[in-house]
């Protein structure tokens, strides 16, 4: 080694070198890492989302029975790369023709279940049976206490999941591993670590109709990848 | 000198000129000579196209998906239209789109089987560990490939089997979630999601492919393949050499034979515990 040195290094030039390479290496690499991170650095650096915080409709709460859960499909408004809202309205592509995000809402009410996931009684509020809008305050707070609002992606890897009779009975079925869940969400066998996962922002408005945010119960087990878990739905 | 033959002397000029032409100018003819040749072992020589299998699927992929181009939309909107217009309407689509997609399949299956070949004749083994190393690199390079190809179809298959890949890749620790919203370009999927695939499928990876491949082959020159005529020769002559070592030394031995009488039968005197040992286990 020492022979290929033939011009000895001062240590005036060694700083200089290494203060001029680091500049340029950083205005190299610097610009692009950046451009290519940058939904990394709004998501996990400024918490920020793509989706639109405001509440969507879901639909009326007295089309879900009380045996069985129903599907709503619910799109979100969403700001990725064709994000400006001003250009969008302006080109013609205003409210509602935007990029959504759709979500597959499973509603059901809150049932009593035994540890196989067996179906006992229902708390479905059994006024519903006649009033369907111009709930009062107590009416709204007994729905939203007994409503479970599930993502239809499965816990384990994303899929989506669906409700089916087998020999009578309901469950919730993941088609890709075979999870399942019970009416309530709750866990019951297969590859799934926790229950499905629950929007935990909504409201019961006085027309009757549910309405969410896009935003689950993480659970405490990552709490560091910000507020939408799970990643991809 | 009939017609004929004057005009076969003449094209056998010309072409003569030209090769010669170009030889001294660029050294085509050696160099096309030097890559095309390539002394291979007699036993199991089939195996060794495993490599040249894997290449061809490649240069396949390439070429397919460079037509597929042509007519395929990156965008949420006419991501499927446009794939479903290839499939159904472009002439010969339904031909380029499954020589892409069949040909994805069974690069993954020849490179399975070239590496396997690789393993068990212990060509991996110096001086070609850095080759082994490489393509290591091809392999995760194309399984990446093939997974962002299949989102680009925007179909229920392939956008589910999208989803499951990101959230396999999301339980990776410390990296899993900025990994993920590196995919996604975002936090949930959409148009990004497509854009950033696609970027990845048809300009980084091959980009990055390409100059791989070519450092593999460059590294299989330099050493032949594994098991290569000469490289046999070598080891049959440091084989027999050895042989001719241990005679002579078997034949020095012979005079002095009272020391090694009770090491006949090889294993020393341990040889009756590990006997025992057996019989207990079995
Ligand atoms: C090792 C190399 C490659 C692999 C393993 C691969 C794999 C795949 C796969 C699995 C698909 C989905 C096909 C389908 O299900 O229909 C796909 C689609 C596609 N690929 Fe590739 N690919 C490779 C190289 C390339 C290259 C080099 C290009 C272009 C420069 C390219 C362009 C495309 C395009 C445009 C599509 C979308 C059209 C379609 O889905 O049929 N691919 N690729
Ligand atoms: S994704 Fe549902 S069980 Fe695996």
């Amino acid at each position: 080694m020492a022979e290929l040195q033939k011009d000895p290094i001062t240590r005036s030039d060694f700083i200089g070198f290494t203060v001029f390479g680091g500049l340029i290496g950083a205005a190299l690499t610097i610009p692009p890492i950046a451009f290519l991170l940058h939904p990394v650095i709004d998501v996990d650096v400024l918490g920020e989302t793509d989706v639109d915080q405001e509440y969507q409709e879901v639909g009326p709460i007295s089309e879900v029975p009380a045996d069985e859960p129903v599907v709503f499909n619910v799109d979100f408004p969403i700001r990725q790369i064709y994000g400006d809202e001003e250009i969008q309205d302006l080109s013609g592509q205003g409210e509602g023709s935007g990029t959504t995000l759709t979500n597959a809402v499973w509603l059901s009410w809150r049932t009593e279940t035994d540890e196989d996931g067996h179906a006992g009684e229902s708390f479905r509020p059994e006024w519903l049976d006649e009033t369907t809008e111009g709930l009062t305050p107590e009416q709204i707070s007994e729905a939203e206490e007994n409503l479970n609002i599930l993502s239809n992606s499965c816990a384990h890897l994303g899929c989506p999941v669906r409700w089916v009779l087998i020999e009578g009975e309901g469950e919730f079925l993941c088609p890709c591993h075979g999870g399942i869940y019970d009416i309530n969400g709750g866990y019951v066998a297969g590859p799934p670590p926790r229950d499905m996962y629950r929007y935990v922002d909504y409201e019961v408005r006085e027309n009757g109709r549910l309405y969410i945010r896009h935003e689950y119960d993480a659970g405490s087990e990552y709490p560091e990848n910000g507020p939408q878990q799970p990643y991809v739905v | 000198m009939g017609m004929i033959g004057r005009v076969r002397s003449q094209t056998a000029d010309a072409s003569k000129f030209v090769v010669d032409w170009m030889e001294h100018r660029t050294g085509i003819v050696t160099l096309t000579e030097h890559f095309l040749y390539e002394p291979v072992p007699k036993r199991g020589a089939w195996l060794y196209t495993l490599g040249s299998a894997t290449l061809f699927l490649i240069t396949l992929q390439f070429l397919t998906g460079i037509l597929l181009l042509f007519y395929y939309v990156p965008s949420i909107e006419d991501a499927w239209n446009s794939v479903y217009y290839i499939q159904e309407e472009a002439y010969f689509g339904a031909l380029i789109r499954g020589i892409h997609y069949w040909s994805a399949n069974f690069l993954l299956a020849v490179i399975g089987l070239h590496m396997a070949q690789v393993f068990f004749s212990g060509g991996y083994k110096a001086p070609r560990e850095l080759n082994w190393v490489v393509g290591v690199i091809l392999l995760l390079l194309v399984i990446v490939l093939a997974f962002t190809g299949y989102l680009l179809r925007w179909d229920q298959d392939g956008f589910w089997a999208s989803v499951v890949g990101m959230k396999i890749g999301s339980y990776t620790p410390f990296v899993g979630g900025a990994t993920i919203h590196f995919l996604l370009g975002g936090d949930v999927v959409g148009p990004a999601t497509l854009s950033r695939f696609f970027a990845l499928h048809v300009w980084l990876l091959p980009a990055a492919l390409a100059p791989f491949i070519g450092i593999h082959l460059y590294l299989l020159r330099r050493h032949g393949v594994f098991g290569s005529e000469f490289e046999y020769t070598e080891r049959l002559a440091k084989l027999h050499e050895n042989q001719r070592l241990e005679e002579y030394a078997r034949y020095e031995l012979d005079e002095g034979e009272e020391e090694y009488e009770d090491g006949e039968n090889g294993y020393g005197d341990d040889y009756g515990d590990r006997g025992d040992y057996e019989d207990r286990r079995s």
